[in-house]
């Protein structure tokens, strides 16, 4: 990655977790349910968010309803493929906008495999290089004191509470 | 916010400038005539704007051969990566949390 002899192409951000529950149960808490887990301070509009939805089919909407009364895109569903896999476009630029360019877009794959204790969740977050340009001011807005980062440093906090 | 912060909004204030970094991100590295070629601005000015865009810390040049090739810094990715390395293992996290609360309550 740090080489100049190719194009500055990323690694995946991969991830994965099993839960203790069917692959249905998990593609619908995942989808459907995605306002009951989804980080609370990770939005892009102007107030508050106050709910999180992904619409349930190819084409959806991935957006949040904001106290204001304001709707934020964030994303759009390209692959519909219940219970067993789901694509998402990132459409975020690093100026925490939203981003209609799906060619400026990265992409998050989620499988659903069945496994003895429940069902494994595999998470692909690709294409980071897309964001490109703003990967650096993204950096910043990220490190800057009260970002993103220092809010999920809050939730993790909080999550490994409970 | 430390100076080398404010430089790179400064450097990345400009839409040609956006454009160039956009465009190495893709094809980089990539030499100034290469980059002259796609954009309706001079050879000197595209110039500039790399000048601009390597104080920032934003490209990093190498020469090569006779030419001289311009890339986006590698780190400024890097970054991006680590970042959602963490945002996805908390929100991993709190979604399993959720379904097998839910799976508990069944």
């Amino acid at each position: 990655m740090t080489s100049m002899t190719g194009s500055t192409v990323p690694a995946s951000v991969k991830k994965s977790v099993t839960v203790r529950a069917d692959v249905k149960k998990a593609f619908r808490v995942f989808t459907e349910d995605y306002d009951s887990w989804w980080p609370r301070s990770h939005h892009i509009g102007k107030s508050p968010m106050k709910k999180a939805i992904i619409e349930a089919k190819a084409g959806g909407r991935c957006y949040t309803e904001q106290e204001d009364g304001t709707e934020c895109d964030w994303g759009q569903v390209l692959v519909w493929e219940p219970p067993r896999r789901l694509v998402i476009a990132w459409q975020i630029t690093h100026e925490w906008g939203y981003q209609p360019d799906l060619a400026q877009s990265s992409e998050v794959e989620i499988r659903f495999t069945p496994v003895d204790s429940g069902t494994r969740v595999d998470l692909e977050h690709r294409h980071l290089e897309r964001h490109g340009a703003g990967a650096t001011a993204m950096r910043t807005a990220i490190d800057s004191e009260g970002g993103w980062g220092s809010l999920l440093q809050l939730f993790a906090t909080r999550a490994n509470q409970d | 916010m430390n100076t080398y912060q404010n430089a790179q909004f400064a450097a990345l204030g400009d839409a040609t400038r956006r454009a160039i970094l956009a465009r190495l991100a893709e094809e980089g590295p990539l030499a100034v005539g290469e980059l002259a070629n796609e954009f309706p601005v001079s050879r000197p000015a595209i110039s500039q704007h790399l000048r601009v865009l390597k104080s920032a810390h934003l490209v990093i040049d190498r020469a090569r051969g006779t030419r001289r090739l311009y890339a986006v810094n590698p780190d400024a990715i890097a970054d991006l990566h680590k970042y959602f390395e963490r945002f996805w293992t908390q929100a991993l996290r709190a979604f399993k949390k959720k379904v097998e609360q839910d799976a508990k309550e069944a």
